[in-house]
């Protein structure tokens, strides 16, 4: 197991289109203006996701199964 | 409270008449405060008879027996409508109370009404289209926020139209408000106290406490709301100390962490005065004080979107398709973005959050508590988006659940007391983070600091 796990560059850009794509996907009906409320803040939330590029590979997601 | 427990129980003061004289306050005060959805003032008069005429029966009394407390309107009340602060639920009555409402009724309290909050907890500002914004009771010119989600709470308790009332916290809103309006709260650690019955808004994230105007009340109310409950079962079977016992007013030899980097140097200049000034005060009580830096809580708000936005989404998605005009517009785009999160991203939120929490489980291994401020800024108007912080200039809302959210991701209790005022006469809060289950200590340090100062009693200019 490597000592580090890479995750990708990040993503291209999003458009509208491509947002509006996933919303009809979702069954969410969005007017052009919404989406173009929405676009800047979803990328916001990418953009500092896609930073964190590397989390040692023993690292488990905090949301565990627990059933006791 | 405690003080009005004591007196209740002695018969120095009848619960009728103090639950009387806090309607009659929320009468004349509430109409421009606006922390009150709905005023229960029928069922509160009955309790407070009943509790009245148990006191003189000669029966055994709860630890809160007779004292009356506010519910922000998250908590499902039993036959009292809950909106959440929405329209959605404008008309709501759930058949049954939330575990946190039916244990502080079996400790004696009684509720006085539901309060008023950013609409489905989803925002640190405070703010509600729906019911009007909560006034902060501090500058009475001037509208400003209360810091959110639970702006009624913190309204009511620092006008003091109740004495204690019940908070939630997801990213900071019981601490903001606490320390927004110049009160004491406390985000228990995760598992501590039952969310069963109180509308979620991120359920991994989700933490419910007190908010008082001291910490010992803060420690009375999380006593009787504490413990296991087979309807969460991310509740801990760990016991719950006597919290009220831990406040001893000792804190020779306690070793404090306080948070420099990210913390103290993003804070605004008074803020940060303010935090060291109650290290200081903490350091001349016995405790030693260094300097702590924690270097992964830049992921937070990373691992805040990753997880937060799809976990909201996920409980108002049918919603959000069907009335979604219904929504305030803030809250209504907040949760849509959620929609754009994937599982793979959701998952790498989690991981950060593992990141985190051990950094800070590390840093506590070594130290007894950890200081921060609670805010990095103090309560902005209503409408202000931005704010400058030294020569730079953030958005409001990073600026207020800046210091807040890392211990939402982690889990740590973390509480907020009153350390000083601003030129301008507004309240500042310092953040006291504890390890996992050590309410105790959180609380002992917060009491500790509350013996050797006095802002906590300060009252603000509405509360006149």
């Amino acid at each position: 197991m490597p000592g580090i796990m890479q995750y990708s560059p990040p993503m291209e850009k999003l458009t509208i289109d491509t947002l509006r794509t996933l919303a009809e996907a979702q069954g969410l009906e969005l007017t052009d203006t919404e989406l173009a409320a929405l676009l800047p803040l979803v990328e916001a939330g990418r953009r500092g996701l896609a930073a964190v590029r590397e989390i040692p590979p023993t690292t488990e997601p905090a949301s565990q199964f627990r059933i006791l | 409270m405690t003080e009005l427990a004591r007196m209740i129980a002695a018969k120095n003061v009848s619960s009728v008449e103090v639950v009387q004289a806090h309607l009659d306050r929320i009468a004349a005060l509430d109409g421009k405060l606006k922390s009150y959805i709905t005023v229960m003032g029928e069922s509160a008069l009955a309790a407070a008879k009943a509790a009245e005429a148990a006191v003189h029966a000669g029966a055994d009394l709860g630890p809160l027996h007779g004292v009356p407390m506010g519910l922000k309107d998250l908590y499902c009340t039993k036959g009292v409508k809950t909106t959440g602060g929405s329209k959605i639920l404008g008309n709501w009555v759930p058949a049954e109370d939330a575990t946190v409402v039916a244990r502080l009724a079996g400790a004696g309290a009684i509720a006085l009404g539901k309060l008023n909050m950013h609409e489905f907890a989803y925002g640190p500002e405070g703010l509600n289209p729906h019911y009007g914004t909560p006034w902060n009771p501090w500058d009475a010119k001037v509208h400003r926020i209360c810091g959110g989600s639970s702006s009624g709470s913190g309204a009511s308790v620092a006008a003091g139209i109740c004495p204690g009332a019940l908070g939630s916290d997801t990213g900071g809103s019981i601490r903001l408000p606490s320390a927004l309006c110049g009160i004491s709260g406390i985000k228990p650690t995760y598992g501590r106290v039952s969310r069963a019955g109180v509308l979620p808004l991120a359920w991994s994230m989700d933490h419910v406490g007190p908010m008082c105007r001291s910490a010992a009340d803060c420690a009375l109310m999380l006593a009787a709301m504490s413990g296991y409950d087979p309807r969460d079962p991310t509740t801990s079977v760990l016991p719950v100390p006597d919290y009220a016992a831990a406040l001893t007013g000792q804190i020779k030899g306690l070793r404090i962490g306080l948070l420099r980097s990210f913390f103290l140097e993003g804070a605004g200049q008074t803020q940060r005065a303010a935090v060291e000034a109650a290290a200081k005060a903490l350091e001349g009580q016995g405790a030693t004080v260094e300097f702590v830096d924690l270097a992964k809580v830049t992921l937070g708000p990373a691992a805040s979107h990753a997880v937060l936005a799809p976990e909201a989404y996920a409980y108002h998605e049918e919603w959000l398709k069907t009335r979604a005009a219904e929504y305030g517009a803030d809250v209504r785009e907040r949760l849509r973005v959620g929609a754009f999160v994937t599982g793979a991203e959701y998952l790498k939120g989690q991981r950060l959050r593992t990141l985190l929490r051990d950094e800070v489980d590390e840093a506590l291994a070594k130290l007894d508590v950890l200081l921060a401020p609670s805010t990095a800024i103090e309560a902005t108007p209503v409408g202000q988006n931005e704010v400058r912080i030294g020569s730079e200039t953030f958005p409001v809302r990073a600026s207020l659940i800046r210091f807040t959210r890392p211990f939402n991701l982690t889990g740590h209790p973390a509480a907020s007391v009153p350390c000083g005022f601003t030129a301008e006469g507004l309240p500042m809060g310092l953040q006291i983070v504890g390890r996992p289950f050590d309410e105790a200590t959180v609380l002992r340090v917060a009491d500790a600091y509350q013996r050797i100062t006095d802002w906590h009693t300060r009252r603000p200019p509405m509360a006149a």
